[in-house]
C-alpha cells in the first residue's frame, strides 16, 4: 500500500520510469455536457488502470472524484456574473445610457440611470449567487458523502470527493456507487448484484450486473487488498449502456463488458455488499457526462414583449429625432443671454454648426428619456415568476399527491405565463394517462354479466349526472394486482350455483389453459408470479386462480391447473391438460388458441381474442346469446374496458389428426412459415362456440377522463402519442374522452392488407415507394374531406388516428403541411407505434408549423425529446424514474394536477405578467412623456423636468412594489371557479391580454394622463400661487408634478387590480407615503449636505445642483392651496379617462371572468374550498352540455380490444433465443432481472 | 406516512392564494355613485376657487414696445445698447377696483428661457453659499471668471442676466413705496445664499447682461437677485419685484416711472408690469377653479349618462347569456 501513502504527496521520479510508459497514450477528453442519447466521439486511445495501486494512477492525473455543478467560484463570480447580465440587450441598453450620462452631453446626472442600473444588477446577481450557493451546497454534500476504501487492509471510510481512479471500494446495501466502478465481488452467490438505475434513466426495474469469475472472492479486506489487476478500457464517454475494456489479472486477459460496471448514481439493492475498483471518476463518469443542461426555454410572453420594446425604442428614436430637430432649429445667437455663440468643450449648443447640435442632441435626449424603456421590468419579471414557482405551484395542496408523498414541482420559473397559453398537449400514455395496471374488471359468461365494479369513466358520466359514485370497496373484493372484481354470484365457489355453471367451467378453464403465461417461484397460490408478455394476459390468469382454478406449472407438453371442483366440494384436485397446439398471437390474427387434450380424452381448441374475430368464426345459431354478448361487449367498451372473447370448439381425434399434420408441416416449411402458420390455424379456428368475454381495464390514472374532458373545455387540444398499438390507442382514446362515437375518425394505418402485401414482397425499396404513395393519398383525402366537414354545417368534430410508420412518411417535407393543417382541423389525434424520436418531431410540427403553445407530458426516459421540444415540458414524478422529470420544465404526480397547473396557476400567471407588463409600459410611459411634453418649452435644449434622484427612484422606489404585488396575488375568478368555467382559459390561447391592441389602448391612455398630469401641473406656473404673492420655480412645479404623477400611477394601479388585499393596499399606500416621505427628508438633505454625501459630491459635482434645486421645495409647496387642490384634481382627471373606458368595457363589452365574477359576487370564497371536491351543483353551460348529452343517440359501436403491447409478440422470441430488433431504450430493460436466461458472457480461459 | 418525510407542503393562505381580498365589481352602480360623488364635491371645490380668483384684481401692463422711443421704433435693439439714451418710461396705469394691501408688484417676461440647459446649469450653488468656494465656478460655463482668472461672484448665465428694470410708483403725486424686503422664500434666503457672501467681479468686464449688484451687501440680502435665481419653470414667467403696503383705492391712476433697461428686444421678449392682490388660492388663477368646474359637470353629465344606459340598455348583472362560450353556442 505504498502508492496509497503517497498519492497525496509529490511524485516520486523513480516510479515515472516504471509505470509511465503505458499511460502515455491517455486523456485528452472534454467534459463538457452533452444532451442523453447523443454518443460524445470517443478520444482515441484508452485508459489504463492499476488497481489498488494509486501511485502508479498518480502519473496519468484522472480527475478527481468531486463534482462541481456550480456556474461561478469566489473570483469569476463578478465578472462572470456581469458578463451574463450584460448579455442581455436591455442591460446593456442601460449600460449604455450610464455611460452616456456620464458625458456632458447628458442633462441628466449619472446617477440617475447608475443608481436602478446598480440595483437591478445587484438584485440579479443576489440571485444568481443564491442558486450557485444552494448547487455548492448541493455539491458539497454529495462530494461528502463517504464510502469505505481499502486501505492497509482494512475498509476505511473517505469522503467521495478523495476518491481515485484505481481505488478499490466497498459499497452496502442500498447505498449509491460513488464513481463508475467494475464489480470485482459480490457477498451474493455466483458474484452477482442488483442495481436501481432509477436515477439514470428512469427504470425502476432492478438490473442484474455479474462480476467476473476470476475476481469473485475478493470480498474480505485482507484478500482484497491482494488484487492487483491492470484495466484497459475505453476512454470516459456518454453511453450508458456501452462498454468495452480488459482486465489484466495474472498475466490473463479477461473482456469486460456492460455487465461487470456499475454507474455512479445507481444504488445497490438486495446484495449486502459489493466489492469494486474504480474506473471513471467524477465528471468523467458516465451519468455526469450525460448530465443534461435543462435547455432554457423564454416564454412567448416575453418574445412578444421584446417586440413591444424594440417598439418602444423606435418611440424613443422618433422623440429623440423631434426633440432634436427642435434644438436645431432653436439654437440662435439672438437668445444673448444664453451666450449661445462661446462655446466651451461642447458644441452642443453652437449656432453654427447646427448639424453638430442636431446630432449631440439626439444623445441628451437618449439619456433624459432612456426611462421609457423600463429598466426593472426585467427583473421584477423574475422576481414574480420566481416567488409564482417556488411559493405557489411547488407549495399547492390541490397538486400534491399524497400517495407518493409528491408536492408539483417548477423546475423553471421562466414558463409560468406560458401555462397559461398552452392550445396542444401532447400525452404518452403509459404512465401518463394509464397506471400501465391491467385488471381483471367484468366478464360476462354466457349472456350474463358478473362484477360489479365502476369504472373511472361511468363515475364520469354519473357526475355529470349530478349523482356521486364512491367507488364500493368491500371487504369481499379480492384485491390482487390484475384483479378487482367483484361479485358473490362467482367468488369462492358460488358459481356453481348460477343458471349455467358448465359455461363457467369452460370459462374459468380457458382462462387457465388458454395463454402463454410462465409460472415463477412457489407453488402456492400467494407467492406465484406469473411472467407474461402483457400484462393483460397476467390478469387473466389471476382472474382464473382467484375463480379456483390456478395455473401452478408448465411444461412444454404440459399445464397443470389446481381446481377446486364441483363434485368434490371444498377440495382441490390438481389436472393436467396436454398442450398439444398453441396458436400464437400475432397482430393480423387478433386472437390465441390452444388445442389440449383433458386426462379423459376430451379434445379441446380454447381460443381468445379481439370480438369481431371471434364473432366471424363462431357457429351458426344462438343468435340470441351473440346479439346479447354483442350488445354487453360494447357497454364495456363504452366504460373504457379492455375486451376479449372466450370461444371453444370440441374436436374429435380424426379432424384433429389431419389437422395436425398440415400444421407441422406448415411449422417446419422454411419460406413465409408465418404466413402459412396462419392459413393452417384458419382451418381449425371455426365453427367456435362462444363462452362469454373478459373486459380488463386498463387502469386510468385517476380523474384522466375528467381532466381531459376541462381541458378540452378550456380548448386545449389534446394528442396521445403513445408506443402502443393502434387499438390499445384507441381504445385509450376512448375511455379517456378523446375520442367518441360522434366523432369523423381518420384512420391512416400502416397494417392495411394492400401494404401489408407489398411489405410481404420484402423489397424495402418498393414498400417505401408504396407506403408513400399510400400516406400522400390518404392524407389528401382525409384533408379534403375533413374541409368539406369543417365548411359544413354539422359542426361534426374529428378525429385523426395515425400509426408511426405512416406518420414517418407523412412527415416528409411534402406532406407536412397536409398533415398539419389535417392535424390542426382535429379536435383529437392520437399517434401509435411511435418512437421517441417522432413524438419530438410531431411535437416541433405543430410549435414550428402551427406556431402554436404546445405543452408535453410523460414519465419515460422514452419522453424525453418530446418534452424538451415543446415550450412546456411537463414531467410526471413520483412513479418512475427521473428522466422525463429531470428534462421538463414542470414536474406534477398525476396527469390530473395538469387541469390545476395550467387552468389556474398558468391561466393566473398569464393574467398577472400580462398586467405587469403593461403597467411597466404605461407608467414609464407615462414618466417619459411628461418630459417630452416639457423639452416643447424649454426650447428643446433638454432640460430635465425632475430631479435626478426622482427619476432614479421613481422605477425602483415609487412604483415597484405594487406592481410586484399585483403580480403575485392579483386573480380575477378564485381557483375551483377557474375549474369551473375552462372556458375562461381560451382567453389566454388567444393572447387576449397582451396584444397590440392592448398595447395600443394604454398608450393612448399614457398620452392622456401625461398631458394632463403635465398641463395641470404647470398651467398656473406663472401666476403667484402662494398667497405671499411668492413665484414658484421649475423645481416647484416639477415636485409638485411628479407628487401628482405617482399617486396617479399609484392609483391606475389599484384600478387594474381585481382583487385588493390588505398588501395591495399597504404597497400602494406605501408607495404614495414612501415619496412623501422621501421627499420631506431630501428637501432638507441640503442643511445636513456634508454629513452624508461628501464623498459622492467629491467625484460628481453635479450633486450641489441637485439638493439645491428639490432643497425645500415640498414645504414650499405646502404653503400653498394650490398643491393640495391639484393633488386631488390631477389624478381624478387623469384616471378619470381610464375609468369611463373600463365602466363602458365592462358594461357593453364584458370579458368572460367579468360575467364569473358577477355571477358569484355574492359568494365568499371559500378558504380551501378547492381542496374538496367542487359539488354537483352544475352551470348552465353544464346543464346544456348535459341536456345534449341526454339525447337518444346511436349506441356506441366501439367494443374495447386487449390482448396487445408493445414487446408482445417479441417474448416468445426471447424466450427461444432469438432477438427481436431491439428498441434503444430497450437496451436495460433487457437485461433486467425476469430475463434470468441471459448470461453474462465468460471470461475466455 | 412518515410525519417527518413528508413533502407536503404546509397551508398558509399566502401559498395556497386565498388572502382574504376585496373584490371590487365596476357596477354601473358603482360608476353612477362615483361619478356623482367626484361632480358634487368639485363643483362646489370649483366655484369657491373660483370666486377666490375672482376677488384678486390684477393690472398688467407691457411696455416693452411702448418705452422704445419713436425714433428707435424700427432698431429697439439699438436703442437698448445705446448707454447714452434715457431710458425712463412714464406710464399711467387705470386702477379698476380697490387694491388692498399687500400689493404686489411683479414683472413678467415673456419669450425668456430661462428653463434652458444651458442657462439652468450655469450656476455655481457652492459659490454661493460658501465664501471659501468662490472658485467653485466650473459649472458656471460661459461666466465663471474674469479675463484675469479671477472668480465672479456670483458667476453663471443667470446671475449674470439679473433683470435690471426698475419701477417708481406713484398715485396722485405721491409715491408709493415699493417693500423689495421678504420678496424671496425664505429657504431660500438661509440656506441658498451665504450670509458672508459679497459679490465679486460682478458685470465688471464684456457684455453687462443686466442689474449689478452692490459688493457691500451679502448675497443673503440681494433678494432681486434670489428672486431672480430661483429659475422659471416656462419662458413665460413672473417675478416678485416689490410689495406695496398700502391700498390703493379703485379708479386712482397709477404713474409708473420705468426704467427701461433690459434688452428682451433682441429676442423678442415681451416685458409687462404686474400689480396684484391675492387671497387663500394666490393670484388670480381661474385655471384651478375652472377645471374642478369642468370636471365637476364632466363627471355629473357621466353620471347622468350611466343612469340613461343602466335605464335604457341594462344589462343584469352576472348574465350567463353574455359568457362567450354561450354567445356563439357550440354546434
Amino acid at each position: 500500500m505504498t502508492g496509497w501513502r503517497r498519492s497525496s504527496g509529490s511524485r516520486q521520479s523513480g516510479d515515472s520510469a516504471s509505470a509511465g510508459a503505458p499511460l502515455a497514450v491517455d486523456r485528452s477528453v472534454s467534459s463538457s455536457t452533452i444532451r442523453l442519447g447523443r454518443v460524445q466521439p470517443q478520444a482515441p486511445g484508452h485508459r489504463t488502470v492499476f488497481c489498488n495501486d494509486r501511485e502508479a494512477n498518480y502519473l496519468a492525473k484522472y480527475k478527481g472524484n468531486g463534482v462541481s455543478t456550480t456556474k461561478y467560484n469566489v473570483a469569476t463570480f463578478l465578472p462572470k456574473g456581469l458578463y451574463e447580465q450584460f448579455r442581455r440587450v436591455a442591460n446593456l441598453y442601460f449600460l449604455t445610457i450610464s455611460c452616456l450620462s456620464f458625458t456632458p452631453v447628458s442633462p441628466v446626472s449619472p446617477i440617475t440611470n447608475v443608481i436602478p442600473l446598480s440595483l437591478v444588477l445587484f438584485v440579479s446577481l443576489v440571485k444568481e449567487a443564491f442558486e450557485d450557493w444552494k448547487r455548492l451546497q448541493n455539491d458539497m454534500t454529495i462530494n461528502n458523502s463517504s464510502v469505505d476504501v481499502l486501505q492497509e487492509q482494512r475498509w476505511e471510510s473517505i469522503p467521495w470527493k478523495k476518491l481515485q481512479v484505481g481505488d478499490i471500494v466497498r459499497v452496502k446495501q442500498d447505498g449509491f456507487f460513488p464513481a463508475d466502478l467494475l464489480l470485482l465481488a459480490s457477498t451474493n452467490p455466483d458474484g452477482v448484484c442488483y442495481t436501481e438505475t432509477a436515477n439514470l434513466d428512469g427504470e425502476t426495474n432492478l438490473k442484474i450486473r455479474k462480476a467476473l469469475e476470476k475476481t469473485w472472492d475478493y470480498v474480505a479486506p485482507e484478500k482484497a487488498s491482494e488484487f492487483k489487476g491492470e484495466i484497459h478500457c475505453e476512454q470516459p464517454n456518454n453511453s450508458l449502456y456501452t462498454f468495452t475494456g480488459n482486465l489484466m489479472l495474472q498475466k490473463q486477459t479477461i473482456p469486460i463488458g456492460p455487465n461487470q460496471i456499475l454507474l455512479r448514481g445507481c444504488s445497490l439493492r438486495n446484495t449486502q455488499y459489493i466489492v469494486g475498483a474504480v474506473i471513471f471518476t467524477g465528471h468523467e463518469t458516465k451519468v455526469m457526462m450525460n448530465a443534461m443542461n435543462v435547455p432554457s426555454k423564454r416564454s412567448t410572453l416575453e418574445r412578444k414583449l421584446d417586440k413591444v420594446i424594440a417598439t418602444l425604442f423606435g418611440v424613443l428614436l422618433s422623440m429623440c429625432l423631434i426633440g432634436a430637430i427642435g434644438s436645431a432649429v432653436f439654437v440662435n445667437k439672438k437668445y444673448h443671454y444664453l451666450e449661445l455663440w462661446i462655446n466651451g468643450d461642447s458644441q452642443q449648443f453652437n449656432p453654427n454648426n447646427r448639424f453638430v447640435v442636431f446630432v449631440l442632441s439626439i444623445f441628451t435626449l437618449i439619456t433624459l428619456y432612456s426611462p421609457i424603456i423600463p429598466i426593472s421590468l426585467y427583473v421584477s419579471i423574475e422576481m414574480i415568476k420566481f416567488i409564482q414557482s417556488t411559493k405557489f405551484i411547488n407549495n399547492d395542496l390541490r397538486m400534491y399527491h399524497s400517495e407518493t408523498n409528491t408536492p408539483a414541482l417548477a423546475r423553471t420559473s421562466n414558463l409560468n405565463e406560458e401555462l397559461g397559453q398552452v392550445e396542444y398537449i401532447f400525452s404518452d400514455k403509459t404512465g401518463t394517462l394509464t397506471r400501465n395496471l391491467m385488471e381483471f374488471f367484468k366478464c360476462s359468461i354466457d349472456g350474463e354479466m358478473y362484477g360489479t365494479g365502476v369504472t373511472e369513466i361511468e363515475m364520469g358520466a354519473a357526475k355529470r349526472n349530478g349523482v356521486n359514485i364512491k367507488e364500493k370497496t368491500s371487504s369481499s373484493t379480492a384485491r390482487e394486482k390484475g384483479f378487482n372484481f367483484d361479485d358473490a354470484r362467482l367468488m369462492h365457489g358460488a358459481w356453481r350455483n348460477e343458471p349455467n355453471p358448465d359455461m363457467c367451467k369452460e370459462f374459468f378453464r380457458c382462462l387457465a389453459i388458454c395463454h402463454t403465461v410462465l409460472p415463477e417461484g412457489e407453488e402456492s397460490p400467494e407467492k406465484l408470479r406469473y411472467q407474461a408478455a402483457s400484462p393483460d394476459e397476467a390478469a387473466l390468469v389471476t382472474a382464473a386462480k382467484n375463480f379456483g382454478f390456478f395455473f401452478y406449472r408448465r411444461t412444454p407438453t404440459m399445464v397443470y391447473v389446481r381446481e377446486s371442483h364441483v363434485e368434490k366440494m371444498g377440495k382441490v384436485q390438481d389436472v393436467t391438460y396436454e398442450i398439444l397446439n398453441v396458436l400464437e398471437f400475432n397482430s393480423t390474427r387478433k386472437r390465441q388458441s390452444v388445442v389440449c387434450r383433458y386426462g379423459d380424452g376430451r379434445l379441446v381448441l380454447y381460443c381468445k381474442g379481439a370480438d369481431n374475430v371471434i364473432y366471424e368464426r363462431l357457429t351458426s345459431g344462438n343468435d340470441e346469446l351473440k346479439k346479447i354478448s354483442r350488445e354487453q361487449l360494447e357497454q364495456y367498451g363504452e366504460a373504457g374496458l379492455r375486451t376479449l372473447c372466450l370461444a371453444y370448439r370440441d374436436l374429435n381425434p380424426e379432424t384433429y389428426e389431419s389437422w395436425n399434420e398440415k400444421f407441422i408441416q406448415a411449422k417446419s416449411s422454411l419460406r413465409d412459415r408465418e404466413r402459412k402458420l396462419d392459413e393452417v390455424a384458419e382451418l381449425i379456428e371455426k365453427d367456435l362456440t362462444l363462452i362469454g368475454c373478459t373486459a380488463i381495464e386498463d387502469k386510468l390514472q385517476e380523474g384522466v377522463p375528467s381532466s381531459i374532458e376541462i381541458l378540452s373545455r378550456a380548448g386545449i387540444k389534446i394528442w396521445v402519442l403513445t408506443g402502443d398499438k393502434l387499438e390499445t390507442a384507441i381504445n385509450i382514446a376512448y375511455a379517456c374522452k378523446l375520442i367518441n362515437n360522434d366523432m369523423k375518425q381518420f384512420v391512416i394505418s400502416s397494417e392495411t392488407d394492400a401494404i401489408r402485401e407489398v411489405e410481404s414482397r420484402d423489397d424495402q425499396v418498393e414498400i417505401a415507394q408504396f407506403i408513400r404513395e399510400t400516406v400522400k393519398n390518404e392524407l389528401q383525402k382525409c384533408h379534403e374531406e375533413a374541409q368539406s366537414i369543417i365548411h359544413g354545417s354539422t359542426g361534426q368534430k374529428l378525429s385523426l388516428l395515425i400509426d408511426g410508420k405512416c406518420l414517418m412518411y407523412a412527415l416528409d417535407p411534402n406532406l407536412r403541411s397536409t398533415l398539419l393543417s389535417l392535424s390542426l382541423s382535429c379536435s383529437s389525434v392520437v399517434c401509435c407505434r411511435v418512437s421517441p424520436l417522432q413524438k419530438a418531431q410531431v411535437t416541433r410540427l405543430v410549435r414550428k408549423g402551427a406556431n402554436k403553445i404546445t405543452l408535453s407530458i410523460g414519465d419515460g426516459a422514452n419522453d424525453v425529446g418530446m418534452i424538451q421540444a415543446a415550450h412546456v415540458g411537463v414531467g410526471i414524478s413520483g412513479m418512475e424514474g427521473m428522466q422525463a422529470v429531470m428534462a421538463s420544465d414542470f414536474a406534477i404526480a398525476q396527469f390530473r394536477f395538469l387541469t390545476d397547473l395550467l387552468l389556474v396557476h398558468g391561466r393566473w400567471s398569464y393574467l398577472r405578467l400580462c398586467k405587469v407588463v403593461s403597467y411597466f409600459f404605461y407608467k414609464n410611459l407615462t414618466f417619459t412623456l411628461t418630459q417630452f411634453w416639457y423639452n416643447f418649452q424649454t426650447g428643446y435644449s433638454g432640460q430635465r423636468f425632475y430631479d435626478d434622484w426622482f427619476q432614479s427612484l421613481y422605477n425602483v422606489f415609487f412604483t415597484a412594489l405594487p406592481v410586484i404585488i399585483l403580480g403575485l396575488l392579483d386573480k380575477d375568478v378564485s381557483a375551483s371557479l377557474s375549474k369551473k368555467y375552462p372556458q375562461l382559459y381560451k382567453k389566454g390561447i388567444e393572447n387576449a391580454f397582451f396584444n397590440w391592441k392592448v398595447v395600443g389602448t394604454l398608450a393612448c391612455f399614457s398620452v392622456y394622463q401625461s398631458v394632463i398630469v403635465y398641463n395641470f401641473a404647470i398651467a398656473s406656473s406663472t401666476t403667484g400661487l402662494a398667497s405671499a404673492g411668492k413665484i414658484l420655480g421649475l423645481w416647484d412645479i416639477s415636485t409638485a408634478a411628479f407628487t401628482c404623477l405617482v399617486i396617479t400611477v399609484n392609483l391606475r394601479l389599484l384600478m387594474m387590480c381585481n382583487t385588493v388585499t390588505r398588501w395591495h393596499s399597504i404597497s400602494v399606500i406605501g408607495s404614495i407615503l414612501g415619496w412623501f416621505l422621501f421627499i420631506f427628508i431630501y428637501s432638507l438633505v441640503f442643511v445636513n449636505k456634508d454629513l452624508f454625501f461628501r464623498i459622492y459630491i467629491s467625484w460628481s459635482y453635479k450633486i450641489g445642483d441637485v439638493f439645491q434645486g428639490t432643497y425645500f421645495t415640498i414645504y414650499v409647496l405646502m404653503s400653498t392651496a394650490y398643491f393640495y387642490l391639484m393633488a386631488i384634481l390631477v389624478p381624478i382627471v387623469a384616471l378619470l379617462g381610464d375609468f369611463l373606458y373600463q365602466g363602458a368595457q365592462r358594461w357593453f363589452y364584458p370579458h368572460d371572468y367579468q360575467i364569473v365574477q358577477e355571477i358569484h359576487r355574492h359568494e365568499p370564497e371559500a378558504i380551501g374550498a378547492g381542496l374538496l371536491e367542487v359539488g354537483s351543483q352544475l352551470t348552465p353551460e353544464e346543464e346544456r352540455r348535459y341536456a345534449f348529452a341526454l339525447l337518444p343517440r346511436e349506441r356506441s359501436k366501439h367494443t374495447g380490444f386487449a390482448f396487445d403491447s408493445p414487446g408482445y409478440e417479441s417474448f416468445f422470441a426471447t424466450q427461444q433465443g432469438v432477438t427481436a430488433p431491439q428498441k434503444p431504450w430497450d437496451v436495460i430493460r433487457r437485461a433486467s432481472m425476469r430475463h434470468k436466461t441471459k448470461s453474462p458472457r465468460h471470461s475466455q480461459q | 406516512m412518515d410525519h417527518k418525510n413528508s413533502k407536503k407542503p404546509t397551508y398558509s393562505r399566502f401559498s395556497q392564494q386565498e388572502l382574504p381580498a376585496w373584490k371590487p365589481i365596476l357596477t354601473p352602480g358603482w360608476a353612477i355613485a362615483s361619478f356623482i360623488t367626484i361632480g358634487t364635491l368639485f363643483i362646489p371645490i370649483g366655484l369657491l376657487a373660483l370666486s377666490a380668483s375672482d376677488n384678486v384684481v390684477e393690472i398688467s401692463d407691457r411696455y416693452d414696445e411702448v418705452c422704445v422711443p419713436d425714433d428707435y421704433s424700427s432698431k429697439a435693439e439699438s436703442y437698448i445698447q445705446n448707454p447714452d439714451v434715457k431710458k425712463t418710461c412714464i406710464r399711467t396705469i387705470k386702477v379698476p377696483k380697490k387694491l388692498v394691501a399687500p400689493i404686489f408688484v411683479y414683472y413678467q417676461l415673456e419669450n425668456f428661457y430661462q428653463n434652458h440647459r444651458r442657462y439652468v446649469k450655469s450656476r455655481s450653488n457652492k459659490q454661493l453659499r460658501d465664501p471659501k468656494a468662490e472658485d467653485d465656478t466650473h459649472d458656471c460655463f460661459p461666466k465663471s471668471k474674469t479675463k484675469d482668472g479671477k472668480p465672479i461672484v456670483p458667476c453663471g448665465l443667470i446671475a449674470w442676466s439679473l433683470f435690471n428694470d426698475t419701477y417708481k410708483l406713484s398715485t396722485r403725486g405721491k409715491e408709493i413705496s415699493i417693500n423689495k424686503k421678504g420678496i424671496a422664500w425664505k429657504s431660500d434666503r438661509k440656506a441658498k445664499f451665504g450670509s458672508n457672501v459679497y459679490p465679486k467681479n460682478f458685470q465688471k468686464e464684456g457684455l453687462i447682461g443686466g442689474a449689478t449688484l452692490d459688493e457691500q451687501i451679502p448675497l443673503s440680502e440681494q433678494e432681486d437677485l434670489i428672486v431672480w435665481m430661483r429659475t422659471a419653470a416656462l419662458p413665460k414667467f413672473r417675478k416678485l419685484y416689490g410689495k406695496i403696503e398700502t391700498d390703493i383705492e379703485a379708479h386712482d391712476s397709477i404713474k409708473v416711472e420705468i426704467e427701461n433697461n433690459y434688452n428682451t428686444y433682441k429676442f423678442g421678449g415681451r416685458k409687462k408690469l404686474v400689480l396684484s392682490t391675492t387671497t387663500w388660492i394666490g393670484g388670480k388663477n381661474d385655471f384651478v377653479g375652472m377645471a374642478y368646474i369642468g370636471v365637476g359637470g364632466i363627471c355629473l353629465f357621466m353620471g347622468i349618462n350611466f343612469i340613461l344606459l343602466y335605464v335604457f340598455r341594462p344589462r343584469r348583472l352576472g348574465d350567463p347569456s353574455y359568457l362567450s362560450w354561450n354567445r356563439h353556442p357550440i354546434a
